[in-house]
């Protein structure tokens, strides 16, 4: 599966999917135009990547400065479908990195990480 | 695309439930409507977060074009600042250091009022500037002109000296507005200053000597210590900040009245400075404009440098002499010599007049 790279923007983040190793990463922040135009390609990719037979396990690296609420919606979706490939038995975790003065990001991946039953979830403070 | 593709699941959960509730069979009617009322308020809960993600994000974006905006205009406000910091840095030239700070820093009022302080005044100019004028072209008395006064505000300002203005050759300074050290200081201060501008003088002498300038450039002071008008005098339009009153007048004349090189001072100044400053009594001056006499005193040197200076300046009425061995060069000092010793095998060879001689 073709891995995927995405610089970022002033509006959106950078993505790294690398599918080989089975590492994922978002960074950055993120207010696209249009959500769905920007994250729906995401979607699909690891939708299929999860659904594929053979497969690493999975280490999804999440690094937001800032998101508005329609890419808090986005990570949510993304995150159910990890928790759902965990269920099912893949190694999935989930390491979400803020900065340590930045709080509203500490709280908001405490509350993505409470929706996670299967997958790992590693909450990270790292300086920007 | 819309937004409402992020709720793609929960509209197929949604859709299920509704297809299901309709035709399906339950246990008694109470359940049912409870099943329908939950399906119900699923849909409505499920509009509102649409709409209120909607919201939000559109709240977002106008917060954002706030912080551009605010950002663009931070910068317009930056920059203006950096033209209007040149433009002060530029107009601060026309004023004194110290009026200049007490405008900025919000201390002084622009606008056309004045109060009365005791300050000491000065004012200088170069003996024989008007033949000058005449011998030399303009270009290089320009040069002339503006070294000297470069020199003299540089030495004016390391005295804590507010510069109220430069009127051709002539210099007026003042010590005590908008900053005083008290009176006794500031008129240390000025007379300080007078001895120090002397001095260098004749350091720069050489100087100019060497650029092809034959007559040395020598100064008369005056400086007098009395109550002033001080304040910005104009119009609204345009106002200069300066000083007004008896005791800038009589600085003013006892300049008139100075030899060059000499320094002239006002009793009134005299009795703040006379433990610093060594000083000969002139007498009393008759000055225009004003109707006492002013008892005057030349500056000889400040007091604990009376010893060790080199300089000598005498003025009776039988002998005066003017020495500056330091400025000599060594065919001036052979020459010099050779005059005093004459001078002295004169006055010991002459009688001296009786007193009772007419």
């Amino acid at each position: 599966m073709m891995n995927i790279e995405i610089p970022a923007t002033n509006r959106t983040p950078s993505v790294i999917f690398d599918f080989a190793v089975g590492h994922l990463r978002i960074t950055g922040e993120s207010y696209p135009e249009d959500v769905t135009t920007f994250y729906n390609p995401l979607f699909e990719a690891l939708k299929a990547w999860l659904e594929a037979t053979e497969k690493p396990g999975c280490q999804f690296d999440f690094e937001l400065i800032y998101f508005n609420s329609s890419s808090a919606k986005a990570i949510m979706i993304m995150m159910e479908m990890l928790d759902t490939a965990a269920a099912k038995g893949m190694n999935v975790v989930v390491n979400w990195f803020h900065d340590p003065d930045d709080e509203t990001m500490e709280e908001l991946g405490e509350e993505f990480g409470e929706d996670l039953n299967h997958a790992k979830f590693h909450l990270e403070k790292r300086p920007n | 695309m819309s937004i409402d593709d992020l709720f793609s699941k929960e509209e197929e959960v949604l859709e299920d439930a509704e297809a299901i509730v309709t035709d399906a069979t339950f246990a008694n009617e109470p359940t049912r409507k409870s099943v329908l009322s939950l399906v119900a308020e699923y849909r409505k809960l499920l509009r509102t977060t649409r709409r209120m993600m909607r919201l939000s994000d559109r709240n977002e974006r106008e917060l954002n074009s706030l912080a551009e905006k605010h950002r663009l205009a931070s910068d317009e406000v930056s920059r203006k600042n950096q033209e209007l910091e040149a433009l002060s840095a530029k107009l601060a030239k026309y004023l004194s250091p110290q009026v200049y700070k007490s405008i900025f820093s919000g201390k002084q009022e622009v606008k056309l009022t004045s109060r009365r302080k005791k300050l000491s005044v000065f004012f200088s100019d170069i003996a024989g500037f008007t033949e000058m004028t005449e011998r030399m072209e303009a270009e290089d008395l320009t040069q002339l002109l503006n070294s000297y006064l470069s020199e003299m505000a540089q030495v004016a300002l390391e005295h804590g000296a507010t510069i109220d203005k430069f009127i051709g050759d002539a210099i007026m300074i003042f010590f005590g507005d908008p900053e005083t050290r008290g009176v006794p200081e500031d008129a240390l201060a000025c007379v300080k200053m007078a001895i120090a501008m002397q001095d260098r003088l004749s350091e720069l002498q050489s100087e100019w000597t060497r650029q092809g300038i034959r007559e040395p450039l020598r100064c008369r002071i005056g400086i007098n210590t009395g109550y002033c008008t001080v304040g910005n005098f104009g119009s609204e339009d345009r106002m200069d900040y300066t000083i007004i009153g008896g005791a800038a007048n009589i600085a003013s004349r006892l300049e008139n009245q100075a030899d060059a090189g000499e320094i002239y001072i006002s009793y009134e100044t005299w009795v703040h400075v006379q433990n610093g400053i060594n000083c000969e009594k002139v007498g009393e001056i008759q000055v225009k404009g004003v109707a006492h006499p002013i008892v005057t005193y030349r500056v000889l040197g400040l007091t604990e440098q009376t010893g060790l200076s080199t300089k000598m300046l005498c003025k009776k009425q039988h002998f005066q002499l003017y020495l500056d061995p330091s400025s000599m060069t060594p065919k001036e000092r052979d020459e010099s010599r050779k005059m005093l010793e004459a001078a002295m095998a004169v006055i010991t060879a002459t009688r001296p007049r009786n007193s009772h001689d007419t």
